[in-house]
C-alpha cells in the first residue's frame, strides 16, 4: 500500500474511492470484473465476447434484434423480461430483509414453492371471478410464505436451530411433499407438470392485444417496486426497522438496549417469508401457470446473488435484480445466435457473487489506501510518523 | 433388512466423510456451508479424469476408479482454496462465502461439463460416464445374520472411508496439528500467542475439508448414478452439516447421525417397496431423512456447544 504514499491518489482509487459513491462504484466494479472474466472465457471458446454481450441485451429487450417473428418486438421482449423480473424482485427483497436482521434466508425457493402450490390448488383450480381470485392469490401467497418463515424464525429463537440448516431441510421437505401431491393428484399427463391454472387467477395478463402485438402484462410489477420503496422507508425511518437493523448488527447490544431480540428475529423472518411467498405466486401463477414437480426454482438462489449485489439495500436491489434477470432472459437468445452456452449466464451470476462477497474487503482496502494516499498528498501528520523531511512524503507510511 | 443395511451404509459413509470435512473446517473456526460445492467440484474433477483417460485403461479396469478418488480429493482441495481465500484472506462473511462457493460450483461444473463434452468428445451431454464400481463380499463373515450385511456387497470406497476416518480421528485428537486446529476454533488468540499462525491452520483445515468432501462426492457419483451429472448436487453437503451439528462437532456422534440418515433413507425406500405403493410414494420417502434431520435438530440444538470462535474472522488486533 505504501506505493500510494506521497502522490495524488491514482485515478482508479479516486474512481472507487470516496465514501459517498462507494455504494455504487464497488458493485459496478464487481460486475465489471466478472464480465471481464467471462469475456476472457468466451474468447477462449473462440467466440466474440462483444457480440455475446450484445445478444444478451437483445434477448432481454434492451437493444433491438435484427429481425422479429410476427407479433414480437422489442416491447414484447422487454415485457417478458419484466414478467420474470417481478418474482425476482420480491425474492431478493425477502433475502435482503432477512440479511438486515442478521439472518440468512436460503429457503426462499421452498417458501415460493409452497406458496405457489397452495395458491394453485386453493384458488387457481377454482372458479372464482378474476376480481376475487387475483387478490386471494396474492393474500394466500403472502400468508403461506410467512408461515414457513415464521417457523424458521421460531425454531431459531426457541430451539437455537441454525436457520440456514433448517431452511434447507424445509426446502427439501417442501420440494418432495409438493412433488408427491402434484404427481398423485394434479398432474397433467402430457406436460408432466401440474395442470395449468385458470386464467382468472393468473397474475400476468397474457396475450393482451396491442396493435399487432401480443403483450404480457405483469400485474404486480408496479406493486413490487412500491414494496421495495416501502421497505426502504420501513428500514430507514420506523422503530421496527431500526430495531431490526440493530438486531442484525449486534444481537447482544440490541438485547442490552431493551430490544426484544427473539420477537424481532421471528417477525423479520415472517416478513421475509411473506415476501418470498409473493415471489412464489408471481412466479408460479404469473410468469408460469403451472408447477414442475420435484424442482426448486433456481430464482430463489439467484436472489441471494441479487441481494448481495444490491448491498441488501431495497433500492439497490431494484437495479441489481434488473441486471441479473436481463442476463438470465438474454441467455437463450445468446445461445441461439452466437452459440455461446446458456450456462454462461449463470456463470456470470456466480462470478458477480464471488466478487460481491469480497466487496467488504475491497471497501476496507480502498478506504485504507485512499486515506494513506490522501494523507501523503496533503502532507498531514496523521498518517506520517515523526521522522519526516520537508517534502511531506515519507517511506514510513507502511505502518499507518 | 439386509438391503436396508447395505444401501444405508453406502449412503451413510460418504456422508460421514463429508461431515468429517465439515468438522475439520468448523473446529478450526471457519463456518463451512460450502461442502456442497466442494463435493460437486471434487466429483467433477474425478469424473473429468475418468472421461479423459477412459481409453488408457483396459475395459472393466478398476484403476481409473481409484485414481478418480485421488483426483476428486485434489479437485475438492483446490476448489476449497478459493473458499479459504474468500473467508480467511478476503474477510468475506463465511456464511455468504459458503453459499457463493456452492452457487459458483453448480454453474461452473455445469458449464464445463457441457463445454468439454461438446468440444473434446463432440457430444451434447451434461454427464461424464464413469465405470461401474465393483462390490465386494467377504465370504464367511457375511453369513452372520443381520451383522453379516455389513460385509456383503459393499463398495471398495467404504473401506477407504473407514480407514480414513480412523486416521482423521487420530489426527484431530492425538496430534499437535489437531490440537492447534481445535484451539484455533476455540481460542485463536491463544494459538497466536503460542507462535502458530491461525491463518495457516485454518487454511489447512479448509483444504482438508475440501479434499474429504471431494472424496465423498466422488463416492456418491459412483454409488448413486455411475456418472457425474448436475444431480450430484442433491443436498448431501447440507445434510452433512446437519449431521455435524447433530453430532456436536465430534467425530463419533457424527458417525451415529450419518448412520441414522442412511438407514432412515434406505428403510423408507424398502417400506415403499414392501407396502407395494406406487413409485410416487418414493417422493415422500425421499423427504423422510430431511424431516428426521429437522426434528432431531430441534431436540439437540439447544444443548449444542459450537466451537467458540466459529464464524469469527480472526483479527490479531483484538487480542
Amino acid at each position: 500500500m505504501s506505493k500510494h504514499m506521497g502522490k495524488k491518489p491514482g485515478w482508479f482509487l479516486r474512481l472507487l474511492g470516496y465514501k459517498k459513491t462507494q455504494f455504487l462504484t464497488i458493485p459496478l466494479f464487481s460486475i465489471f470484473c466478472s464480465l471481464l472474466a467471462i469475456a476472457v472465457l468466451i474468447l477462449l471458446i473462440g467466440k466474440n465476447p462483444l457480440t455475446a454481450f450484445q445478444s444478451l441485451l437483445q434477448g432481454s429487450g434492451w437493444l433491438p434484434k435484427p429481425n422479429y417473428a410476427a407479433g414480437k418486438s422489442i416491447l414484447t421482449d422487454l415485457l417478458d423480461m419484466l414478467d420474470a423480473y417481478t418474482p425476482m424482485l420480491f425474492a431478493s427483497l425477502a433475502v435482503a430483509l432477512a440479511f438486515k436482521a442478521g439472518l440468512f434466508n436460503i429457503g426462499v425457493s421452498g417458501q415460493m414453492l409452497l406458496a405457489g402450490f397452495a395458491a394453485t390448488v386453493l384458488v387457481g383450480y377454482q372458479d372464482f371471478p378474476a376480481g376475487l381470485a387475483k387478490p386471494l392469490v396474492v393474500l394466500l401467497g403472502f400468508i403461506c410464505g410467512s408461515l414457513v418463515g415464521a417457523l424458521i424464525g421460531f425454531l431459531k429463537y426457541r430451539f437455537n436451530v441454525n436457520e440456514v440448516v433448517s431452511s434447507i431441510m424445509l426446502n427439501y421437505i417442501i420440494q418432495y411433499v409438493v412433488g408427491f401431491f402434484i404427481q398423485t393428484r394434479y398432474v397433467d399427463v402430457v406436460s408432466r407438470q401440474s395442470r395449468a391454472i385458470k386464467a382468472a387467477a393468473r397474475l400476468t395478463l397474457v396475450d393482451v392485444a396491442w396493435g399487432n402485438m401480443k403483450l404480457r402484462l405483469p400485474l404486480l410489477f408496479i406493486p413490487a417496486l412500491l414494496v421495495a420503496v416501502l421497505l426502504y422507508f420501513y428500514l430507514k425511518s420506523t422503530v421496527g426497522g431500526y430495531e431490526l437493523k440493530a438486531v442484525g448488527l449486534n444481537r447482544q447490544a440490541a438485547r442490552y438496549a431493551g430490544i426484544k431480540v427473539g420477537k424481532r428475529l421471528v417477525s423479520s423472518m415472517t416478513l421475509s417469508g411473506g415476501l418470498a411467498g409473493l415471489a412464489g405466486v408471481t412466479y408460479y401463477l404469473g410468469y408460469y401457470a403451472s408447477i414442475k414437480p420435484n424442482e426448486l426454482a433456481a430464482l430463489g438462489f439467484d436472489s441471494i446473488a441479487v441481494s448481495l449485489l444490491g448491498n441488501s439495500h431495497p433500492l439497490g436491489i431494484i437495479f441489481s435484480s434488473l441486471l441479473i434477470t436481463s442476463l438470465d432472459k438474454g441467455s437463450t437468445y445468446m445461445n441461439s445466435t452466437v452459440g455461446v452456452r446458456q450456462e454462461v449466464s449463470s456463470l456470470v451470476t456466480g462470478m458477480i457473487l464471488l466478487f460481491s462477497a469480497c466487496s467488504a474487503y475491497m471497501r476496507y482496502k480502498v478506504d485504507a489506501s485512499l486515506r494513506l494516499a490522501l494523507a501523503g498528498f496533503a502532507g498531514t501528520a496523521a498518517a506520517l510518523p515523526q521522522q519526516d523531511s520537508a517534502d511531506g512524503s515519507g517511506k514510513g507510511g507502511k505502518k499507518a | 433388512m439386509n438391503t436396508m443395511i447395505i444401501d444405508g451404509l453406502s449412503y451413510a459413509l460418504p456422508l460421514l466423510i463429508i461431515a468429517c470435512g465439515g468438522i475439520f473446517s468448523e473446529r478450526s473456526g471457519v463456518t463451512n456451508l460450502a461442502l456442497e460445492g466442494f463435493l460437486g467440484f471434487g466429483a467433477f474433477t474425478g469424473g473429468l479424469f475418468v472421461a479423459l483417460t477412459s481409453s488408457w485403461f483396459a475395459n472393466g479396469s478398476t484403476v481409473p476408479m481409484y485414481l478418480a478418488f485421488l483426483f476428486a480429493m485434489l479437485g475438492g482441495g483446490v476448489y476449497a482454496l478459493l473458499f479459504a481465500l474468500l473467508c480467511i484472506k478476503f474477510r468475506a462473511n463465511q456464511v455468504i462465502a459458503g453459499v457463493v462457493i456452492n452457487i459458483l460450483s453448480v454453474a461452473l461444473t455445469g458449464f464445463l461439463t457441457s463445454q468439454i463434452n461438446s468440444s473434446v468428445f463432440g457430444e451434447a451431454s451434461n454427464k461424464f460416464q464413469l465405470g461401474v464400481s465393483p462390490r465386494w463380499t467377504i465370504p464367511g463373515v457375511s453369513q452372520i445374520p443381520v451383522l453379516g450385511a455389513i460385509f456383503t456387497k459393499f463398495y471398495p470406497f467404504e473401506i477407504l472411508i473407514v480407514v480414513l476416518v480412523i486416521f482423521l480421528n487420530y489426527l484431530l485428537y492425538k496430534t499437535r496439528f489437531g490440537m492447534h486446529l481445535r484451539a484455533a476454533g476455540d481460542n485463536p488468540h491463544a494459538v497466536d500467542t503460542a507462535g502458530i499462525s491461525v491463518v495457516r491452520v485454518r487454511f489447512a483445515a479448509v483444504v482438508i475439508a475440501g479434499m474429504l468432501a471431494g472424496l465423498g462426492g466422488m463416492c456418491y457419483a459412483y454409488s448413486i448414478s455411475t456418472n457425474f451429472s448436475p444431480s450430484i448436487y442433491f443436498g448431501a453437503g447440507y445434510l452433512a452439516i446437519a449431521a455435524m451439528i447433530f453430532g456436536n462437532w465430534k467425530l463419533m456422534p457424527t458417525l451415529a447421525a450419518c448412520l441414522i440418515f442412511g438407514l432412515a433413507r434406505s428403510g423408507a425406500y424398502q417400506l415403499v417397496g414392501y407396502l407395494k405403493l406406487s413409485s410416487n410414494f418414493t417422493n415422500l420417502a425421499m423427504a423422510i431423512p430431511y424431516a428426521l434431520t429437522l426434528l432431531l435438530l430441534i431436540f439437540f440444538s439447544k444443548s449444542n456447544r459450537a466451537p467458540r470462535a466459529l464464524g469469527e474472522i480472526y483479527d490479531k488486533a483484538k487480542r
